[in-house]
């Protein structure tokens, strides 16, 4: 896998044009609500995969990346929209830079083209799960057992992995039905066979003696043995062989058949009432049937996916993979359907075998229909054969079952009503003609015996390839199913280590003891966490949101950990890490440096304090973040930088768009306040929900600076420090000077007039504004590095000071005596 | 690293090799048709299963 140098956006989402250095390492993007954030994992996600999860993934019907991914004042020309990515592949020591349009998102321009490089960017755009967003992260953590097993499965990449497993079984019960029917075949074609020999058992001495009587009245050598390639009729002339049939075994055959039409109505009257009863629990349950139904049409889509179109309704999706996806997760929701069909088709099968065995009564009575010439017999036999072919079809499938209900209510048989009396006909124009020489009755016995015992053979030999075909299919489909039980509980169990240790690391100070177990058992993957060792519960009994989104977090990491090992070199966490609360995220941050150097991690946030909190924890630099205070549809992300805000917001101007210029202003006056209370120990009225506004943020950080200079002032004058005494008098001066222009003090008493009213102000008008507000805001900077000043420490502050030193005001008074 | 498909594929055709229920030559074809990376539908496998073989047939 990869990691990410440096991207260049555009057009891509809410994106215009956007540039970001990522050099390799763990980067963090802050913004409010809808600044870009996504946009730009959306983006990278494009220019590394070819998809967007947010717009291609579950629940997003009628999105698509095509159509959606574009800028919206670029849907007409897609090739505006595209990703320019240069990436590192640290297995090849490589660099390489990827660039992909959204009009052509499998087609990206890799450069250089080396076969090594390419099949890493390969294998990096077949796994999306690089991205995890806030929408899919309590997928992990509150689902029902099936839907997780479901969810694990499809980050896991397990699909193709339950596509083999599927197809073994289906071709496994296919296998199995031929088996059934081939040896239902076997028994007729030794039945018919036996019937003519006129044996008790079916024995090779019974069957010699029966042979070998006609063969010496014909004066021919009696058979010894009876090996597979025996002829029972060897030696016999083919003159011999000239009449058409035995007349005794005729009659036998018409007989047996008759007798069989009279037991139809009993025959297999235990599967058509299975059948029947499965079928009336479907009608009462219309959402099984409906379940059903679509599991058989889901199933055939899946045999047929080949493409990104649906190929049951044509809808044309992303890729062949997000289709499969769809198609399994409606699959998996017909558990019981699935059983249900499982039972039809048994029965079907069953059932089934009675239609081949009256197929092996039928054949030899049309011969002789036909031989004499009795063609409404004959073709009375016909059409019922061919009925009974098609039944025996549609017993096996189940789309035929579905349409059998009424035959089988009704008889499945199916016999026709002028069949028996035919065949007495028949048989008595047989019974009429003379009796048969003993000669040829011999010669006939033989040949017929030969016919028959050839059917045998072949249907032995039919049945014993599907024995072993079916026997072989259940053993692949059984190796399989161990193969995947084996290495997923290895994985798992893997996992739930890994996982335990991410979620104690987070936690330490109040779940030391915290134990967690993945129980995977068909279809489903239970999950349950230690609580406070009260026991292991669901995560959603007693565990707190927090809590449980800082599980979803950890159990993603260790799935990733365990999949990737060395190669889990980047993901894409977007907006899910502030869900892990406030007390835990410096252990969060440390989790990833220490379980993850190798590992790149782009974090965004839309909480400042968090942004703030990942630099302190080292987890990123002021160079390795990057902050979004505002979006608009014409600009994009607008970035946070102390010295490109005046510049934008001059630029807007100079369009005369004073709206967009006073949002920026207030964005960046609501962010340097907010930022500044946390860095200089302001203190605003405590709020609980820390939704503070800019109207009582601002005054309290003001007065709070005040405080600061004047203390600083007070220091430099007990220390005798002419020097730093009149730069902290100065900067008091001038901190007065700029608020009392903005009236900034008032604001908290007189909110609604200040920001509300800019945007009707008129360009002239709101130029001072600015200048004044930047003059203010400078007064809170370093004038060598131009970063914003902190106390330290916090509590009782001894200095005010920059990151350069350049700054670094002593606070405390020397003491005296 | 082989991926948990391809690790799934090998233990599957080594817990087969040691069972004599599938002849080598199937698990030959078994082999292809898994590496091949495509995905795998019933119809080939019932092909594969179904190929008559010689020994096969007693
Ligand atoms: N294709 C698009 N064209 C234009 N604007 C878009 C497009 N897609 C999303 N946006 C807008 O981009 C803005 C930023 O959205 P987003 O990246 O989701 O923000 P964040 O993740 O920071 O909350 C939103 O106002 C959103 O409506
Ligand atoms: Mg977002
Ligand atoms: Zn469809
Ligand atoms: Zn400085």
């Amino acid at each position: 896998m990869i990691k990410l140098e440096s991207a260049h956006i555009e057009e891509v989402r809410g994106i215009r044009k956007l540039d970001i250095n990522f050099g390799k390492g763990t980067f963090a993007i802050s913004g409010p609500n809808g600044s870009g954030k996504s946009g730009v994992i959306d983006a990278i996600e494009f220019g590394l995969t070819g998809q967007i999860g947010r717009l291609t993934g579950r629940g997003t019907k009628g999105l698509s990346v095509a159509e959606h991914g574009p800028h919206v004042d670029k849907t007409k020309f897609p090739d505006a929209a595209f990703v320019e990515l240069k990436v590192f592949i640290p297995s090849l020591g490589k660099s390489a830079k990827i660039t992909r349009k959204v009009s052509a998102p499998r087609k990206p321009k890799i450069v250089p083209a080396d076969a090594d490089i390419k099949a890493v960017l390969d294998e990096t755009a077949d796994h999306p799960e690089i991205t995890l967003s806030r929408r899919e992260i309590l997928r992990f953590i509150l689902v029902e057992p099936a839907k997780r097993s479901e969810e694990i499965q499809t980050i896991l990449k397990l699909e193709e992995i339950g596509q083999t497993r599927g197809a073994l079984n289906t071709a496994q019960s296919r296998l199995q039905t031929a088996h059934k029917i081939a040896a239902g075949q076997v028994q007729a074609s030794r039945d018919t066979l036996q019937r003519h020999l006129r044996i008790a058992t079916f024995q090779a001495a019974e069957l010699l003696a029966a042979v070998n009587e006609r063969r010496v009245a014909l004066g021919l050598t009696p058979i010894e043995k009876l090996t597979a390639v025996t002829k029972l009729d060897a030696g016999l002339s083919e003159t011999g062989k000239a009449p058409e049939f035995n007349k005794a075994s005729v009659l036998r055959d018409l007989k047996a058949l008759t007798e069989a039409l009279g037991l139809l109505p009993n025959a297999g009257k235990e599967e058509v009432a299975s059948i029947l009863s499965s079928m009336a629990r479907l009608e009462s349950d219309p959402a099984l049937l409906d379940a059903l139904q679509r599991r058989a049409l889901i199933e055939k889509g899946l045999d047929l996916i080949d493409g990104p179109d649906c190929p049951l309704c044509d809808r044309p999706w992303d890729d062949e993979e997000h289709l499969r996806d769809h198609l399994n997760a409606k699959l998996a929701k017909s558990e019981e359907a699935g059983k249900l069909q499982g039972e039809l088709l048994k029965s079907g099968s069953d059932l089934a075998r009675y239609v081949v065995r009256l197929l092996a009564l039928l054949g030899p009575p049309l011969k002789v229909a036909s031989g004499e010439g009795d063609a409404a017999c004959a073709n009375l036999i016909t059409a019922w054969t061919t009925n009974l072919e098609e039944l025996k079809a549609q017993l096996i499938s189940m789309d035929g079952l579905m349409g059998l209900k009424d035959r089988l209510a009704s008889g499945w048989s199916a016999t026709p009503k002028a069949l028996p009396a035919a065949l007495k006909a028949l048989a008595g124009k047989i019974e009429a003609k003379p009796d048969q020489s003993a000669t040829v009755e011999a010669q006939t016995f033989l040949t017929t015996a030969q016919l028959r015992l050839n059917d045998y053979r072949e249907a032995m030999r039919k049945n014993e390839a599907a024995k072993i075909a079916s026997a072989s299919a259940q053993e692949a489909y059984d190796a399989y199913c161990r193969a995947m039980e084996d290495e997923l509980n290895a994985l798992y169990e893997a996992v739930q280590e890994d996982f335990s240790e991410f979620y104690k690391a987070i936690n330490e100070d109040d779940e030391v003891r915290f134990t967690a177990k993945l129980t995977p058992s068909e279809g489903k993957l239970d999950f349950n966490v230690n609580f406070y060792e009260r026991g292991l519960f669901p995560p959603g009994a007693y565990h707190s949101e927090g809590h449980q989104d800082g599980m979803g977090v950890c159990l993603y990491l260790a799935l990733m950990k365990r999949l990737f090992a060395d190669r889990f070199t980047i993901a894409l966490l977007d907006d899910v890490v502030m869900s892990v609360d406030s007390a835990h995220r410096y252990q969060f941050c440390k989790l990833l440096k220490s379980q993850f150097p190798n590992t790149q991690f782009v974090i965004t946030t839309h909480d400042r304090l968090w942004a703030e909190q990942m630099k302190s924890a080292g987890l990123v630099t002021a160079k390795t973040s990057l902050a979004f205070h505002s979006w608009t549809v014409d600009t994009g992300p607008l970035v946070e930088s102390n010295t490109e805000i005046w510049d934008e917001i001059a630029g807007s101007l100079a369009k005369g768009k004073v709206d967009t210029a006073a949002a920026s202003l207030r964005h960046h006056l609501e962010y340097a306040s907010r930022h500044m209370a946390d860095q200089l120990g302001a203190r605003p009225a405590f709020r609980a929900d820390g939704n503070y506004e800019l109207g009582e943020l601002l005054p309290s950080v003001l007065s709070r600076m005040k405080d600061l200079y004047g203390k600083a002032a007070e220091s430099a004058q007990s220390w005798s420090n002419a020097a730093a005494k009149e730069i902290a008098g100065t900067r008091k001066t001038t901190l007065s000077s700029s608020s009392g222009a903005m009236n900034v003090e008032q604001w908290a008493v007189n909110k609604a007039v200040h920001y509300n009213e800019w945007a009707n102000f008129g360009k002239r008008d709101f130029e001072p504004v600015v200048s004044a507000f930047r003059e203010l805001l400078d007064c809170f900077r370093c004038n060598d590095c131009q970063s914003w000043l902190y106390v330290t420490p916090k509590g009782i502050p001894e200095s005010l000071r920059c990151p350069c030193s350049g700054t670094n005001m002593n606070l405390k008074v020397k003491p005296k005596g | 690293m082989a991926t948990l498909q391809q690790t799934i594929a090998k233990k599957f055709l080594d817990n087969l090799s040691g069972s004599d229920a599938v002849n080598a030559s199937r698990i030959e074809q078994l082999r292809k048709l898994l590496a091949d990376g495509k995905k795998v539908k019933p119809e080939d496998l019932v092909k594969i299963f179904t190929a008559a073989e010689d020994g096969d047939v007693k």
